[in-house]
Parts: C-alpha cells; sequence; structure tokens
C-alpha cells in the first residue's frame, strides 16, 4: 500500500577513509552475518538487515490515531569509506483483523507494519513527511540514527574526522502509480522524496532514496565547507586550508546513480533536471578547485617576490 | 572538543562566563553547542535570550533525554531564535550556535545508572561529530552531573575534553576553587574512581577568575591612598593564597574583569554593547574573545 523510510546520512568518524578489510568488523557490529561489499566504481559495503519489532502509532496528517504492528528493515552503510548511511523503512498495509496477532505472524512478514483498523495512504504519507515534534509514534529516523551510533562507536575509528558535519534526515514515501519523484530540501536538516514507481514495491527503490541521500549530503556537506572559507572575506592561505578538506575527503566521492537498477534510472535523471544536483555540484567543485589554483599562483608570486 | 564548566560556589558568573566563550568562538567561525547540565536551574536560555527557554524547556531537554523518555534533546539555534536583535544577524563566517537546554521542572538526580551513562556518552560522541565546540555548563558543586561527566569522558578517551573551574578573587573562592579540584570528592577523587588518571586529568584541568577588579586601571583613580594600599596588599595576600593552593598564574587560564553589565544582567555581550550603546567594556569582551581562543591552543594546557 505505502511504504515509507527515512534515510540518516554522516561522516564516519575517522581521520582516514577506512580499508576494505576494516568494513567488516565496523559493520559487523550490527550481527553475525557478513557484511556485502561492492568495489566498482566506488568501494560500498553494506550490513545485514536488522529487523526491529514496533507497536505504536503510526503519523497522520489529521492526528488519527492509526495503530501499527509489524517490524521495520534497517541497514548500515558505507561508501568510498567515508560517508555512513543509517536507513530504516517499513511496508504498511491494512491488517486482516483489527487485533493484534501473535509475534509470529508478524516476524514472518519481515519489514510489514499492519494497521489495525482504518488507514488512508495519503494521511499517512502527509503526517509522516511533516516532521513533527518527535512523539510516542514510530520514528524510523532514530532506528536509523541508532545504528549510525553503534557503528561510530567501533573501536577501529579515531574519531578524529577532518571536518565537523551534520547528519542529514531524508524521509520518503513510495508507491506505485506512473513513475514521478519530487524531492523537496527542507530549512535545515531535513528533505522530503515522494516517489512512484511502476510495479511492485522492491529494494532498488530503498538504494534510490540511500543514493539520493548520500549525493544530497555531499552537496550540503560541500556548500558548507564553501560557506565558511569567507572566499573574497579571509586570507588566501586561510581560503585555500579551509578548503582543504573538501579535495581531500569529498570531491571524488560523487557517482550519482551508480548502484541504481535501470528500471529506476529515468526517476534519477528527473532529479538531475530538477533540481539538478549534478549541476550545482559541478559548479561549486570548479570553484574550489579554481579557488586553489589562484591561491596558488598569488603564494608562488609572493614568494618569488 | 568537550569543554566541562564548574564552580564550587554560585554567583562566580560560570554560565555568563561560558555562554560569552562560546558566543565569541562562534563568532570565530567555529560550530559550537552549549549544553545545559544544570539540571537544579536550568536557565541558561535567558542568558541567550531565548524566550522559550528562559527556565529551560517544556518541548523535551537534557533532563529527559538522559532519563531515556526521549531519543533526541531538542536543539535550540541561538542565531536565528534568540529575541535579541544583534544576536539574530548572524555575521558572515560565523559557525552554528546551538544550545540544548535543560527541562522545566526538572530537577537535579539523585544518581545514574548504566543506561543514563550510556546515554550520556552517546550524546557526547555524537555532537563531537557536529560540533568544534561543546559547552557543558555544570551546576555548583559537588553535583551529580559532575559525576556523570567524569564517568562519561573516561569511556570517552579519543575526544579531548578539559575543565574550566570558575571561581572569584577572594579568599573563600580560592580555598573552594582549590577544594573542588584537590578535595575529598573533588574532581582528582572522583575522576579516580570512574578510571581517569588523576596526572593526565590535572593537565586538562584550569582556572577562570572572574568579576577581577584591576587594580592598575583606571576605576582606581578616585580612591583614597589608603585604600589603593589596602587593595593592593590584600591582592598580594590573595595571589600567594592562590599559589599555595594551585590555583595561580600557571594554572589560570584567563581572567574577566568586573563589568557592570553582566552584574545586573547576564547576558552576551556582543559588539553592539561595547562599540554601539557603550553599555559594555572592551576589556570584557577582548577577555572572552582570549578566553575563546585559548580553550582550544595547545600550548595553554601543555602539562605543568
Amino acid at each position: 500500500m505505502l511504504i515509507m523510510g527515512e534515510v540518516r546520512t554522516g561522516l564516519l568518524q575517522n581521520s582516514a577513509e577506512i580499508e576494505e578489510r576494516d568494513h567488516q568488523t565496523v559493520l559487523g557490529l550490527l550481527a553475525g552475518e557478513r557484511v556485502r561489499m561492492s568495489r566498482r566504481p566506488i568501494v560500498y559495503a553494506v550490513s545485514p538487515d536488522l529487523l526491529t519489532g514496533v507497536d505504536c502509532r503510526l503519523p497522520s496528517a489529521s492526528n488519527a490515531r492509526i495503530r501499527g504492528v509489524g517490524t521495520l528493515v534497517s541497514r548500515a552503510t558505507i561508501t568510498g569509506g567515508r560517508i555512513l548511511q543509517g536507513s530504516s523503512y517499513v511496508r504498511v498495509v491494512r491488517g486482516e483483523v483489527n487485533h493484534r496477532l501473535p509475534w509470529s505472524h508478524y516476524l514472518a512478514r519481515p519489514g510489514v507494519v499492519e494497521v489495525l483498523g482504518k488507514v488512508s495512504a495519503p494521511d499517512l504519507a502527509g503526517g509522516f513527511l511533516a516532521f513533527g515534534p518527535p512523539g510516542e509514534q514510530l520514528d524510523l529516523g532514530s532506528v536509523s540514527d541508532r545504528f549510525m551510533d553503534v557503528v561510530q562507536e567501533s573501536a577501529l575509528l579515531d574519531l578524529r574526522a577532518p571536518f565537523r558535519s551534520d547528519r542529514t534526515r531524508l524521509r520518503w514515501v513510495a508507491e506505485t502509480g506512473e513513475p514521478g519523484v519530487h524531492f523537496i530540501l527542507g530549512e535545515s536538516t531535513g528533505r522530503t522524496l515522494r516517489l512512484t514507481h511502476h510495479g511492485e514495491f522492491s529494494p532498488a527503490v530503498v538504494d534510490l532514496c540511500e543514493d539520493l541521500a548520500l549525493h544530497d549530503w555531499l552537496l550540503t556537506a560541500l556548500l558548507t565547507i564553501v560557506q565558511r572559507a569567507r572566499i573574497g572575506g579571509a586570507s588566501r592561505p586561510e581560503v585555500s586550508a579551509r578548503l582543504a578538506p573538501a579535495v581531500d575527503t569529498l570531491l571524488h566521492l560523487w557517482m550519482p546513480g551508480a548502484r541504481i537498477h535501470p528500471s529506476l534510472a529515468p526517476l534519477w535523471e528527473n532529479l538531475e533536471r530538477t533540481p539538478g544536483f549534478s549541476r550545482q555540484w559541478q559548479s561549486l567543485v570548479e570553484r574550489v578547485r579554481d579557488q586553489l589554483a589562484v591561491n596558488t599562483l598569488a603564494l608562488l608570486r609572493e614568494t618569488n617576490g | 572538543m568537550l569543554v566541562f564548566a564548574i564552580s564550587d560556589k554560585g554567583g562566580t558568573g560560570r554560565s555568563v562566563t561560558s555562554s560569552n566563550i562560546v558566543y565569541r568562538r562562534a563568532l570565530q567561525g567555529q560550530d559550537v553547542c552549549y549544553l545545559d547540565f544544570d539540571f537544579g536551574s536550568p536557565t541558561v536560555g535567558a542568558i541567550f535570550r531565548v524566550s522559550t527557554a528562559s527556565r529551560g524547556t517544556t518541548r523535551g531537554g537534557m533532563h529527559r533525554y538522559l532519563q531515556g523518555e526521549i531519543t533526541e534533546p531538542s536543539r535550540i539555534d541561538v542565531w536565528t531564535e534568540s529575541d535579541r536583535d544583534t544576536i539574530r544577524a548572524k555575521p558572515a563566517g560565523a559557525g552554528q550556535m546551538v544550545l540544548l537546554p535543560g527541562d522545566q521542572g526538572g530537577g537535579e538526580f539523585a544518581t545514574f545508572d548504566a543506561e543514563m551513562l550510556k546515554r550520556c556518552v552517546r550524546l557526547f560522541a555524537k555532537l563531537h561529530e557536529q560540533f568544534d565546540l561543546i559547552m557543558v555548563d555544570l551546576s555548583a558543586g559537588r553535583s551529580f552531573a559532575a559525576h556523570l561527566a567524569l564517568a562519561a569522558t573516561a569511556q570517552l578517551p579519543k575526544i579531548p575534553a578539559r575543565w574550566l573551574v570558575f571561581h572569584r578573587w577572594t579568599r573563600q573562592h580560592i580555598i573552594a576553587a582549590n577544594g573542588l579540584v584537590k578535595g575529598e570528592h573533588g574532581l582528582l577523587d572522583v575522576g579516580r574512581e570512574y578510571g581517569h588518571d588523576p596526572g593526565a586529568l590535572t593537565d586538562r584541568i584550569r582556572f577562570v577568575r572572574t568579576a577581577v577588579l584591576e587594580l592598575g586601571s583606571g576605576d582606581f583613580a578616585h580612591l583614597r591612598p589608603a585604600q589603593r594600599s589596602w587593595l593592593n596588599e590584600i591582592d598580594r595576600e590573595l595571589r600567594e593564597l592562590a599559589t599555595r593552593n594551585g590555583v595561580g598564574l600557571t594554572t589560570m587560564l584567563g581572567k574577566v574583569p568586573l563589568d557592570p553589565v553582566l552584574q545586573w544582567r547576564e547576558q552576551l555581550i556582543s559588539d553592539e554593547d561595547v562599540a554601539g550603546t557603550e553599555i559594555a567594556n572592551a576589556e570584557t569582551v577582548f577577555a572572552f574573545d582570549d578566553l575563546a581562543k585559548k580553550i582550544v591552543d595547545d600550548t595553554a594546557w601543555e602539562g605543568l
């Protein structure tokens, strides 16, 4: 009926990119199973799926009391040895009965939350995407966040990240229908995505949302670094020093759509038209490189007298 | 970096000084946050002039987070939510300035359990991801909050942590500041209990003198010679006392002059308060700026 999820994205708390062999230890904290890895076009590791049982109120735009019971699926991923994501989602369906069944019933349907009583998908989606105050309702974000915390606590990490950054929060809902995508950038760290796709839901949709969250975070982080560099306001060496972490850490990580299922590729293309992620990224990258080039030349001129 | 602000006695200007240090650090371009760990009297919102949190928040603050009632404590962006226009005008290049208020009607904790400690550790680690400076305002005296902070930092050896002990320039305050660090159930004593190495912890503690009268300054021109010589004598005695108590110049990070604005209304001192309305003294801002730099300057924290 309706799939909803939340992806949180942040910087892995380590001074350098973590080595390939360390991914198993860092992400393996979450469960006994193996971490899956791919190496092309960028190193990417994903933890096994984790289930969390819930019995709670679901969000609602009309403030209706909707109770849902079931499990949500979460996972943690690391991209390029640098970027950490925690991602959780649920498929919300109408339960066949209006009372809670034994847990075995819900455990047999991983990632499904059954609603006890009546529910409307638009009401649910509206409530979820509104980023209301945290309360006693289903909070996918804090589950995602929690798994990120566990990863960041790994003894392998030195907690000396190259720069400070905020975690972003992308809430998404997906439904079957004529393909379309609508992304809204919120005021602080919140973003929302409404997505419609052909056919049944598949985990490829989650991949798309995570990929979008990753690139939105990259863009946000680079924008912050460029703003803080005070180009034109601070001295040239200072500006260069403030831009350096972007070059060391971020610029090579931009690979939109790298792991997207071909059937969903047109949705990424939509996002590239509006708001135009790669366009903005490219112009920022050029600005950073130009600044570094100009500042280096100025410095050379000074030293050569 | 985690910085803990602590004092043995009330009325030292601990909160107002640490708030101003945070403000100066944000103006210097760093991302900063301020945690109100004064659970019994969560009034830091008033210093930042955030009316929704002047006596703590009702939207879920530090107290409720630590008790596990909420998953994330609420945050206030001071640049946008302060009632003061001069504070809301965030200058270009300034960093984030976020307040994590206490809860209205929170009250002191009598003790803490392993779960609460875990939440505190997790919060510090998460804030370290986002902020260059995390200022934690602990209540006056030997509090449960100080125990919690010592226990949490012992579990986070990779995150740099420093302690600022605030005291006024009086006989009682000097003795009390020394006691708070070295006395029975003092910082070193309790720190050892939680696994801190007393030597290493000592190196992370510095003193800040507040409401200091500068005898050389023009403020004393009107004093009679007898008064002046008496003050000089007392000051000499206090310096000796401070040195004997380990609160002397070598362990002092900085001092804040007596400023009427801070005495009568605890507030952030903006550059407008000095250059525009001239209600505050330039020396005060200079002292805050200096402290804000020294807090992160390793040469000011080398082992003694």
